[in-house]
């Protein structure tokens, strides 16, 4: 049993979230709340999510899990108008999710979640450096990076954030001091990656107020944001290899 | 085609792993044409579709470009834009040529001759063949860059502002033009025939460096143009027996164009404006140089579905473009 209400727009920025890098999920849902982990296709980058309980205008579950077609439920979800709720309800007989919007009412086929992805268990990754930063100057910055080359190097010298993107001619540095960041951990590192994935994750996380970047040398890069008030998001992306 | 200074310049062979991680601008038309001649079936024939569509330049297209992607070597196309008024000439002698060398592949079918030599040079390009190469080229993530005129030229522009690291290119036009570093050979392997003759050369990549060129010559890049304008260019014909060896001689003895004209008292036509198509070529800064994610659907899709390519072959090498673009992205595995 699961019955749910939920703010759409709170929903669906947080579905985007996910589904910038994966289509096909696996709901969790206890009386916590609900969760996604997911890696993408490619195994290169991982998301996890959590709504919690306090999330919803009314959460009522007994642990289940249910596997999602995103592509689909975007589409539903796009029909709600501003500040409208949305209501879910599992229809646990025929496999099914009614959604209702105002006055529609739609049925979503689910998908056996066994035939999902099995989803990962999340590594314990000691990533020394921590940069906080508004979400909003990140995502600019991997625009003006991607505007250059298709990757880029993330990482922290003594009390500065910096960003480095090289093309075969131009080359863009951003240098973001202590001082001008929301908080920062010094730490070694400096890590490459891959652009089309950031650029991916930065549609969400551009929105938030406030997003954390854990980085190492030559390591994954977690990050971790808030979507509205209560919906926690974290990305965790492989590097690249330096070349030549 | 283009101005021929072959006896004039000093190329050396390079292996392909030195070109490794760098971006090439080549040619589009060119490199289609080249294609389009090479790749036919024994009787001349092009390869084609179910339905008559001629398809060797995507073979070219999809094979040579992926194996060179393996090596590293990324390419971007640079098609053509509006010809200068100058190539019209040139053009016309073209078509001209084509129209001959179809017309004789034809009697030599009827006659049961070999005809593979007039099938090689009869090559058109069409707008379905640059349409489909366009759409090919975008599909495995490499940049189509659209020049303002000749392709070439914008080739040479993006070399000379370190954008690519070469132009590759069979002509020497590109140094004319301005292109730093002129790769030789890139677009075909091996044995390469040579036009319109029965025989085959070992093609291996050259390389030709203009600065060093210039400077062993002892001349300025003004004047490598003023000897190809002497030589004959797509956009004059040049004075006649006059090559390359007798330009040099008489631009090292004179200095530049207006004083050999003078001294031989002969003319060229509208020469000023020739020198100025090289040594200020139209070229435009809207491009980038960058891979994009190859759509590995798309190109099993359009080849298989569309143009009638084995599937296996095609979605081999799909996948290849899609790892090199992978390539040095490592996966979440080893850290879980």
């Amino acid at each position: 049993m699961f019955k749910a209400v939920i703010n759409a727009e709170t929903l669906r920025d947080a579905m985007e979230a996910v589904s910038s890098l994966v289509d096909e999920v696996k709901f969790s849902i206890t009386e916590k709340g609900l969760e996604i982990k997911a890696v993408d296709p490619a195994n290169v980058a991982m998301v996890s999510l959590k709504i919690g309980a306090d999330a919803f205008e009314y959460f009522k579950t007994t642990p289940l899990e249910i596997g999602v077609d995103l592509v689909r439920l975007n589409d539903v979800l796009s029909m709600a108008d501003r500040g409208e709720n949305v209501q879910l309800e599992l229809d646990e007989e025929n496999h099914k999710l009614r959604i209702g919007v105002g006055s529609l009412s739609y049925t979503l086929s689910l998908i056996d979640p066994t035939a999902i992805r099995k989803e990962p268990r999340i590594p314990d990754l000691d990533l020394p450096a921590h940069v906080t930063l508004p979400g909003g100057e990140l995502r600019r910055a991997i625009k003006a990076a991607e505007k250059v080359s298709d990757h880029v190097i993330l990482g922290v010298s003594d009390d500065e954030f910096y960003m480095e993107a090289k093309g075969d001619i131009d080359s863009l540095r951003l240098k973001i001091p202590s001082t001008e960041l929301l908080g920062l951990k010094p730490g070694e590192a400096r890590s490459l990656f891959s652009l089309d994935y950031l650029e991916d994750m930065s549609k969400s996380l551009g929105k938030a107020q406030e997003v954390t970047l854990e980085m190492g040398i030559d390591y994954p890069l977690r990050v971790n944001f808030k979507v509205g008030q209560a919906i926690e998001v974290n990305y965790l992306l492989a590097p690249r290899i330096e070349q030549e | 085609m283009g101005v021929d200074l072959g006896d004039l310049v000093n190329k050396r062979k390079i292996e392909l792993i030195g070109l490794s991680g760098k971006w090439i601008a080549v040619d589009a038309f060119n490199t289609l044409y080249q294609f389009l001649s090479i790749i036919r079936q024994r009787d001349g024939t092009p390869l084609m579709d179910r339905s008559g569509r001629i398809t060797s330049h995507l073979s070219g297209l999809l094979y040579r470009t992926i194996n060179l992607a393996e090596a590293g070597v990324k390419i971007a196309f640079v098609f053509d834009g509006d010809p200068p008024h100058l190539k019209s000439e040139t053009l016309k002698e073209r078509s001209k040529v084509r129209a001959k060398a179809e017309a004789a592949w034809e009697e030599a079918k009827e006659k049961g001759e070999d005809g593979f030599k007039y099938a090689q040079s009869s090559s058109r390009l069409n707008r379905e063949i640059l349409d489909d190469s366009m759409r090919l080229i975008i599909a495995m993530g490499l940049p189509v860059i659209q020049a303002p005129s000749e392709g070439e030229a914008q080739a040479a522009y993006m070399a000379s502002k370190g954008d690519v690291f070469a132009i590759g290119s069979q002509d020497y036009d590109a140094l004319l033009f301005g292109a730093p570093r002129v790769v030789r050979n890139l677009a075909i392997t091996g044995k390469r025939k040579i036009p319109r003759k029965n025989a085959y050369v070992e093609a291996e990549p050259e390389m030709i460096i203009l600065d060093d060129e210039l400077s062993k010559m002892g001349i300025t890049r003004e004047q490598l143009v003023d000897i190809g304008i002497m030589c004959g260019t797509d956009f004059n014909p040049g004075l006649p027996r006059v090559g390359p060896k007798t330009a040099f001689k008489l631009i090292k003895e004179h200095g530049d164009l207006e004083s050999v004209l003078k001294d031989l008292g002969v003319k060229i036509e509208n020469y000023q404006e020739i020198r100025d198509i090289f040594l200020q070529p139209k070229a435009m800064d809207d491009y980038s140089i960058k891979m994009s994610k190859p759509n590995v659907d798309e190109i099993i899709a359009f080849l298989t579905q569309e143009r009638d390519f084995d599937r296996e072959r095609v979605e081999k090498a799909a996948r290849k473009i899609e790892e090199v673009y992978r390539r040095g992205q490592r996966t979440l595995d080893q850290w879980f």
